[in-house]
């Protein structure tokens, strides 16, 4: 990995000293280019290729160089803090996970971008997406793309989606006796990142709040332990798969799509696959907003990945043009309509022609500004990790929710107080 | 004097590359420089040492690895003692399958533990789909605590037992075909050959293999990451996979070396009692049918 980027950098080094030397026989006034080396994960890579040199042709001074980071999201982490570890990071921008930021500001590798973009850079987005930049006041993120957690459903199998989770056990038992579905519901079960966003949700649908504030990190609650207890008894009572234990978001997908199950929990991106040919569920889709307990909200957990500019940027005011301009409203459009990604700019949502071509994105600005955000911790990566671990132990059949979130509460205090953290302190202003 | 020159580089080496950092972990297991200290070292005695003492999930993960090394280990050595036999004896086609039986040793274990990951999948899976095929209920390899890490072994004992295998056939070509043959002559099965020249003469290759196998299978990482990533509940966690977590995904550089020294010196103490068990067992031995 390292020597392929190694690689590609000294062939891009090679092309721009080339494009350098023409350009300076052609035009006795060019300056050198600043470079602004971005790393983002491949998906991304690929498409903001176009927009990325549609920058470099129309700009002379700066020039973008992208690495094409790994697929899998802890992958492209890890290759980011390895460089980030060794002092000198060779990038100026990372395209971040929504979870990484506070973690990153905290070992001092961020740079806020209040100097460039000013206090109110923040307002042209709708507001679900502004939550997760800012911490203690200064900003160190700008959001690309958005990413919420959407409950999918059957239009075919029935006339309105659950609003409660007793709703969709009663749904799920009546058309699995019908034999209309092998599986009632079927979500991300596996010990990852993507367990504690299916918690992060129902727990607050449950009436209960996974962060600061409350003493185990909001897991002491009783509602924490009903929306463990829930996860549990969907796999005893077998709405869902004893397999969801491993599932992440394909594995999901793969058994909705198969038309298995009547009831999915993914992010926006699954829509279109489901749409393909050859999905036995084309067209028989609803998107809506988690279940919650009545007069609970249906919340949608932000996942949402932005650029940050690194602390050891030699030239940050070109990397802080390159992020206007990859976040700006053409990007973002660009991304929207050729790859399905949800905008974060109320503009975008707000555009008529858009919105006749993605039709979707009234629903998704639904969600977004239901949407709950993962505490804002450098400690979160462990936090969410302890959390994993004991809702990952009950969905697999053993313990009892309340004891293990009680378990999970402890473990959350100790490594608060370890840390020097307030426990059960008030949480921090975010906006 | 000489002699100490003519080593020099040699331990110059061991030095840098062993000492020096085993060293620096030492020191860094004996701060918190973690992405609550901003990732300044900050001397906190034996803190991190006290931690892991009391760490349930740093003992579950030692059982859960040593449990691993000694099962995959152990089936290795049985599985690849067979097929060094059958590659030793002589009969057409053995050069083929000699080189088809060291692919799954030469395949990546990333991209192996991709592949079973795959076969493990339920419902959609190679096995599971055999056993429907029977008429059997499916079954969650990887989902299931008690299977997933027979899981990460069956997987590991395809991948290694040709390394096993290849060393033990090196050990077969050594003993010399007249022993077996003043053997017969003396009224000697193949099967008392087997117990009482093969695997006594062998003996050497078997503390090889196992020193080898039990010091790479005591640090598996990228099998489990790859084929489970820990879980269901930390069931299939290795030491290797807790450092990794405590570095790279919790920035506790501190606790994470500690979590390796602890390792290392369990490693340490494993290899002495092998290396004990070998001082006993290798005066030399009689071979007599």
């Amino acid at each position: 990995m390292r020597g392929a980027s190694r690689r590609r950098l000294t062939a891009i080094g090679l092309g721009l000293g080339l494009s350098l030397a023409i350009g300076l026989l052609s035009w006795a006034w060019a300056r050198p280019a600043a470079v602004v080396r971005v790393l983002m994960p491949a998906p991304f890579a690929d498409a903001t290729a176009d927009l990325v040199a549609t920058f470099n042709r129309s700009h002379r001074d700066v020039r973008i160089a992208v690495t094409r980071g790994p697929f899998e999201t802890d992958a492209v982490s890890d290759l980011a803090i390895s460089s980030l570890l060794l002092g000198d990071s060779p990038y100026d921008l990372l395209l971040m996970d929504v979870t990484w930021t506070a973690k990153y500001a905290a070992a001092g590798w961020l740079q806020p971008l209040d100097p460039w973009l000013g206090p109110d850079a923040l307002e042209p987005l709708v507001s679900g997406a502004r939550a997760g930049n800012r911490i203690d006041g200064r900003l160190y993120r700008l959001p690309l793309v958005a990413d919420m957690g959407l409950l999918y459903w059957r239009t075919d199998l029935m006339e309105a989606p659950p609003r409660t989770p007793d709703d969709l056990v009663a749904i799920s038992r009546r058309l699995q006796e019908q034999g209309k579905v092998r599986w009632g519901y079927v979500w991300q079960g596996r010990q990852y990142e993507g367990l504690s966003c299916v918690a992060l949700e129902l727990i607050a649908g449950f009436g209960g709040h996974w962060g600061p504030g409350e003493a185990g990190f909001g897991l002491a609650s009783p509602a924490a332990a009903r929306a463990a207890g829930w996860l549990q008894q969907l796999v005893r009572e077998g709405i869902s798969p004893p397999a969801v234990a491993n599932f992440a978001e394909p594995e999901a997908l793969q058994s909705f799509e198969a038309g298995e199950a009547a009831f999915l929990r993914n992010w926006p991106y699954a829509w279109q696959e489901l749409q393909r040919q050859g999905s036995a569920v084309a067209g028989k889709v609803g998107i809506t907003t988690m279940v919650a307990e009545p007069g609970q909200p249906h919340a949608a957990t932000q996942g949402s990945w932005g650029f940050s500019l690194l602390a050891g940027s030699p030239h940050p005011d070109a990397a802080a043009t390159v992020l206007q301009a990859l976040t700006g409203e053409a990007s973002q459009r660009q991304l929207v309509r050729r790859y399905g990604y949800t905008p974060t700019l109320t503009a975008l949502f707000d555009d008529p022609e858009l919105v006749a071509e993605r039709p979707l994105l009234p629903e998704l600005r639904q969600a977004l500004e239901q949407a709950v955000l993962r505490p804002l911790n450098p400690g979160y990566a462990q936090l969410s990790d302890i959390l994993q671990r004991q809702l990952s132990a009950l969905i697999t059949g053993r313990g009892d929710p309340a004891l293990a979130m009680a378990r999970a509460a402890r473990e959350s205090d100790l490594l608060l107080r370890a840390s020097g953290q307030e426990v059960g302190a008030q949480p921090k202003e975010v906006s | 004097m000489s002699a100490l020159l003519l080593m020099a580089p040699a331990l110059l080496l061991l030095l840098v590359v062993f000492v020096w950092p085993l060293l620096d972990y030492a020191w860094l297991s004996l701060q918190a420089q973690s992405v609550f200290t901003g990732l300044e070292a900050v001397p906190v005695g034996t803190l991190n040492w006290q931690r892991l003492l009391v760490d349930g999930r740093f003992w579950q993960d030692a059982w859960q690895t040593l449990r691993f090394a000694a099962v995959s280990v152990a089936l290795e050595l049985v599985a690849g003692l067979a097929i060094a036999l059958l590659l030793h004896q002589r009969w057409r086609g053995r050069g083929v399958v000699r080189g088809l039986a060291l692919l799954p040793w030469a395949l990546p274990t990333t991209v192996m533990a991709l592949g079973w990951r795959w076969i493990f999948n339920d419902p959609y899976g190679p096995i599971n789909g055999l056993l429907q095929l029977l008429g059997l209920a499916t079954l969650p390899f990887l989902a299931a605590p008690e299977l997933a890490w027979l899981a990460t072994v069956v997987a590991d004992v395809w991948k290694t037992t040709p390394f096993v295998a290849l060393l033990l056939l090196a050990g077969l070509q050594m003993i010399p075909d007249d022993l077996y043959e003043a053997f017969a002559l003396e009224g000697g099965t193949p099967w008392q050959g087997l117990w009482r020249i093969t695997l006594p003469l062998l003996r050497p290759y078997i503390f090889i293999v196992l020193l080898f196998r039990l010091a790479q299978a005591l640090g598996v990482f990228d099998l489990i990451a790859v084929l489970t990533g820990g879980g269901p509940a930390s069931s299939t966690e290795s030491l290797a996979l807790y450092a990794y977590l405590n570095a790279m995904r919790f920035l506790d550089f501190g606790y994470s070396a500690t979590v390796m020294l602890g390792m290392f010196l369990l490693l340490l103490a494993g290899a002495g009692g092998l290396l004990l068990w070998r001082r006993q067992t290798d005066a030399p031995q009689e071979v007599r049918p």
